[in-house]
Formats: structure tokens, C-alpha cells, sequence
């Protein structure tokens, strides 16, 4: 490959497969969740979670939690660590537009995150027997949304946070609140109601909420409130990373 | 000879504080021009400015024919940077950082060519995270050249390295010349503008105070000599004061150091210190240097905490 916008896209690539704590959340994570968990607790069938087996019950949920450390955590982290250190600044002094860079960074990641969850979901269906009694082309189209707004948050937050310490307290402080009230580690309906009123609010609830009625037969039309707070934070934040993007 | 930057009365505000204030100079082609002046003396955001960097507040900037505040892309494709502070992102092995920043450019040279000219081709496939400071900096100067680029800036590029490696890098920066492009540096070690150079601009508070060759500037001191040296017994600061030749003469770090004017200075000061049957040990006689042009220009000594 020899244009920037592949070169750059090759070495980001083979960068963030050396990073090992990136790799684990971004590749590995997600699937080894779902073997430990299915082997914990097996394939049958359980009334507590509606006569479906744990897996088959938390499986889309764990894809958003998932997705969420990463972008709203490691992202933010790895972007303002590279713009503190002055690797950013580099770029700069080069001929390289910055839209290209952004461009060839935002493709490795979205892949990444992609491969990832879709592999969550494989393997969940296949080696656990986790079934859908909704269309999985729906479910998925679902989550390339969510991957999409979320890395458009974790661009912005990269964009106003000024350190990268500063970066992995708030987004640390950010997603754990959001993922206790998304309902994919505690039901929400264990929750005090003014709680889980406020939950509503949170994209990560939405996302979830939105995957597991997709999952369990609902189509993208009985979730428009959630495909619009999706859609809604994508424009959103890619207008604020766009706008509050800095090299140094 | 042509001229390859061109810098009219730049001017650089920061708040209250005038960090660059009314610069004019012109670097030919085939020099290395050398920035000099203390830490915070302004030279690193002048030259941000002429790299198209930093926006100027005023006066005008030419580089290549071109204004970089309006032309910077098109600087950088012309031009190599080596900036002060900059890094690579992490992870990165040193051939992968050259093919990566080489297809940024129209025309790239051979990077291969250029890690071996550098002698870092066996360092091909070692992260760049892993390498030396010396190593590392020639990595980052192997960066600044895969465009085969007309004119190279190099900002304070030995601060952190140790004297043999400050060597090597000065061994590269003279073949880099040697090789056609012209260069422009800055840096605060007197030593490397004076082995290095072939012109000097010394800057200071924002300021340009003098412009000419090394040997023009030295001259200019009026053949001052400098004799440091320490004595069995008082030092006879108030004595020396009385000789006719002598400048100025003060104590540091136990060391008498006494410049004076004139080819007898230094037997005068010997004939002095025998009067007194003093005996004086580790007798040294410098000519006057750069850090001296510094001083006569500006009364005060390069580097901070140096005597006075």
C-alpha cells in the first residue's frame, strides 16, 4: 500500500494489535465474556431469565457494555495521550490533511469494534446456542449505529478533555454510572423507579434496551426513541469533534 | 546565491509578553544557519512561524517563495521538520514510521537509503520507543528528509543527548549540507553553532542582536582574551582590578576567571600573581567565544546560574 491514507491505516491498525490492554477490549474481551459466562452458568434454559439461558438473555447487552469502556474510556485515552506527547503535532508538520488521518483512524477502529462484537455474537450462537426470535441483520445494523455514535462521543471527549489523565478519570467516572443503569448488569427493574426514569436519558440505556427488543422480535420501527437519541448523539458529537479537534 | 527564506519584521504576541519582536534575516541556499539564544528567548516560536506552525502577528514570511500562512501545505511538501517537542505514536517500528510519513508526500525519496545514510538501517525493525535518544533523534531527522527536501529545520536537536551522540548528529547535519540542503537550526550550546554553523543569528528577548559568520562575530570582540585559573591562597581580585588591560574579572566556582584586552594580558596577570608569590594551577587561556559575544552584546552570561 502506498497511499497515506492505507499506510495509515495499516500502522494503526498494527499499533493498536500491540497495544495488549487494547486488544483485550477491543478484540478479545467481548468474546472471552461470553465464553466464561457460558461456561459458568451453561446453555439451559433458566426462569429467571425469561426461559432463555444466560447467555442467550445477556449476550447484545454485554456488546454494548463492551462497546462503551471502549469508547468512552480507551479512545479518549489513547487520542489525548498521542495529542499530549506531540505524535499528533508530528503529523502536522507534514503535508497530510488532517480530515485524511481522522478518516483512517476513525475506519481502524470502527473495524475493530466491529469484528469484535460480531465475533461476541458468533460465538454466543454458535458455541452456546444463544438464539434471536428477531431478524439478526436488524440486530446488527442496530449495533453499527451504536459503534457509530459512540466513537463520535469518544472523538469529542478526545476533543474537550485536556490530558489523557484527565481523560481516563472522566470516562471512567462516565461509563461505569451508565453502564450499572443500561439494564445489561443490573435489571432495571431491581431499580428504584426515579432511577430508572433517569436511565432513559443515558444513550447506553437506550442502546441496550434497543438491542435486546431487536433481539427478542421487535423491529427498528417499535424503537424510534432510541434510533433517534442514537442518531441525534452521532450528529451531535461528530459536529463537536469536528469542531473542537486539536493536534496540540 | 538564492535566497530560500526571507523574514521581514515578524513580530509574535503572547498575551503581554512580545515573544518575537521585529525579526528580519534571510537564509541562503547551501548554509546551515544557526538560531542562537537563551532558553525562552523567542527562537523556537520564530521559527514555528516561518514553518507555517504558528500564525505571526505581523511583518512577512517567505519560505521557498512561499508565505506560510497562507501556503503551508505546500511548505511541507518542500520542507523537512525536526520539531522540539514531538513524538511518534507509540507501537511504532522505525521503518513502518518512514514508509508511513513517506506517503504523505508527491515525491518521497528512498527512505531505505535515507536509515542507511543515517546509519540506523539495522534499526529497521526495532520499535522506535526502544531506541537511544541519539537513535532516536536520527530517526526523527530521517523523517525530516524522505521528501528529499530543500531546506531542513532542526529545532534544538541535541538538548538531550549525551556529548557522543551530539557528535553524531552534527556529523549528520554537516552531510546533510554537504548533500545540498540548506539548513536552519536552533539551539542554546554555543559549541554547536561554533563547530557547525556557517552563519549565526543571536537572539535574545525576542530580538535579533546580531547576524554575521561565527569568525566576523568572534572578531568583533576585539581579540578579548579569557584566563581562568585557581590560586594557593586569596584571590587577588582587587589587584588584578588595578592592571590597565584587564576587563572584568570575577570568581566562579572557586575559579578566578579574568578577561582582558590585548596580546600582554595574560603575561601581565602571570607577572601579577608572582609579585603576590602566589602559584597559580590549572593556568587556562581561552579565546573568546560565542557565550562571550553573547555577553559583551547583552552584559549578562548565556546560561542562567553561569557566575555573575
Amino acid at each position: 500500500m502506498t497511499s497515506a491514507f492505507g499506510n495509515l491505516v495499516a500502522v494503526q491498525t498494527k499499533r493498536t494489535l500491540r497495544e495488549p490492554a487494547s486488544v483485550f477490549f477491543m478484540l478479545a474481551f467481548g468474546p472471552l465474556f461470553v465464553i466464561i459466562m457460558g461456561a459458568i452458568f451453561g446453555t439451559e434454559a433458566r426462569p429467571e431469565f425469561g426461559d432463555r439461558s444466560f447467555v442467550e438473555a445477556n449476550l447484545v447487552s454485554f456488546s454494548a457494555i463492551v462497546l462503551a469502556i471502549t469508547s468512552f474510556v480507551m479512545i479518549p485515552v489513547d487520542l489525548v495521550g498521542q495529542r499530549d506527547n506531540g505524535a499528533l503535532r508530528r503529523f502536522r508538520a507534514t503535508p497530510l490533511k488532517p480530515a485524511k488521518y481522522i478518516a483512517a483512524d476513525v475506519t481502524v477502529r470502527f473495524a475493530i469494534l466491529t469484528v469484535s462484537l460480531v465475533l461476541m455474537l458468533v460465538i454466543g450462537m454458535t458455541a452456546f446456542g444463544a438464539k434471536t426470535e428477531g431478524s439478526i441483520v436488524a440486530v446488527l445494523l442496530a449495533l453499527l449505529l451504536g459503534i457509530s455514535a459512540f466513537l463520535a462521543v469518544g472523538y469529542a471527549l478526545a476533543a474537550a478533555l485536556p490530558s489523557s489523565g484527565a481523560a481516563q478519570a472522566v470516562g471512567n467516572t462516565l461509563v461505569y454510572p451508565l453502564i450499572m443503569v443500561s439494564g445489561g448488569a443490573v435489571p432495571l427493574d431491581s431499580l428504584p423507579d426515579n432511577v430508572r426514569s433517569v436511565a432513559q436519558i443515558s444513550p447506553l440505556t437506550q442502546l441496550t434496551e434497543f438491542l435486546q427488543d431487536l433481539w427478542q422480535g421487535g423491529t427498528w420501527g417499535d424503537n424510534l426513541v432510541a434510533v433517534s437519541v442514537l442518531g441525534g448523539l452521532l450528529v451531535v458529537a461528530t459536529g463537536l469533534a469536528a469542531r473542537f479537534f486539536r493536534w496540540e | 546565491m538564492n535566497t530560500v527564506i526571507r523574514c521581514q519584521d515578524l513580530s509574535k504576541r503572547y498575551g503581554d509578553l512580545l515573544a518575537v519582536d521585529g525579526v528580519s534575516f534571510e537564509v541562503q541556499q547551501g548554509e546551515i544557519f544557526g538560531m542562537i539564544g537563551p532558553n525562552g528567548a523567542g527562537k523556537s516560536t520564530l521559527m514555528e512561524c516561518v514553518e507555517g506552525l504558528r500564525t505571526r502577528d505581523s511583518g512577512t514570511v517567505e519560505v521557498l517563495g512561499m508565505d506560510p500562512a497562507k501556503d503551508a501545505a505546500e511548505i511541507h511538501e518542500r520542507v523537512g521538520l525536526q520539531l522540539q517537542t514531538s513524538a511518534l505514536p507509540p507501537r511504532i517500528k522505525v521503518g513502518e514510521a518512514l514508509q508511513l510519513f513517506s506517503s504523505f508526500y508527491r515525491n518521497p525519496g528512498d527512505w531505505r537509503k535515507t536509515l542507511r545514510d543515517l546509519g540506523l538501517d539495522e534499526k529497521v525493525n526495532s520499535y522506535v520507543d526502544k531506541l537511544s535518544g541519539g537513535q532516536r533523534q536520527r530517526v526523527f531527522i530521517a523523517l525530516a528528509l524522505v521528501n528529499n527536501p530543500e531546506l531542513i529545520f532542526v529545532d534544538e536537536i541535541t538538548t538531550a543527548l549525551d556529548p557522543q551522540s551530539r557528535h553524531a548528529v552534527w556529523d549528520v547535519i554537516r552531510d546533510i549540507r554537504d548533500n545540498g540542503t540548506t539548513v536552519f537550526l536552533t539551539t542554546h550550546f554555543m559549541e554547536e553553532a561554533e563547530r557547525l554553523c556557517d552563519r549565526v543569528a543571536i537572539v535574545d528577548h525576542g530580538r535579533l542582536i546580531a547576524l554575521d559568520t561565527v569568525t566576523n562575530l568572534i572578531n568583533s570582540l576585539d581579540g578579548e582574551t579569557k584566563l581562568t585559573f585557581t590560586v594557593n591562597g586569596r584571590p587577588p581580585i582587587r589587584e588584578l582590578q588595578q592592571l590597565p588591560s584587564l576587563i572584568h574579572v570575577e570568581r566562579s566556582e572557586g575559579r578566578v576567571v579574568a578577561r582582558g584586552k590585548g596580546r600582554t594580558f595574560a603575561q601581565e596577570v602571570m607577572g601579577m600573581l608572582a609579585d603576590l608569590q602566589l602559584v597559580a594551577e590549572d593556568f587556562r587561556s581561552e579565546q573568546p567565544n560565542l557565550e562571550d559575544v553573547f555577553l559583551s552584546l547583552t552584559g549578562r552570561p548565556m546560561r542562567e546560574g553561569s557566575g555573575q
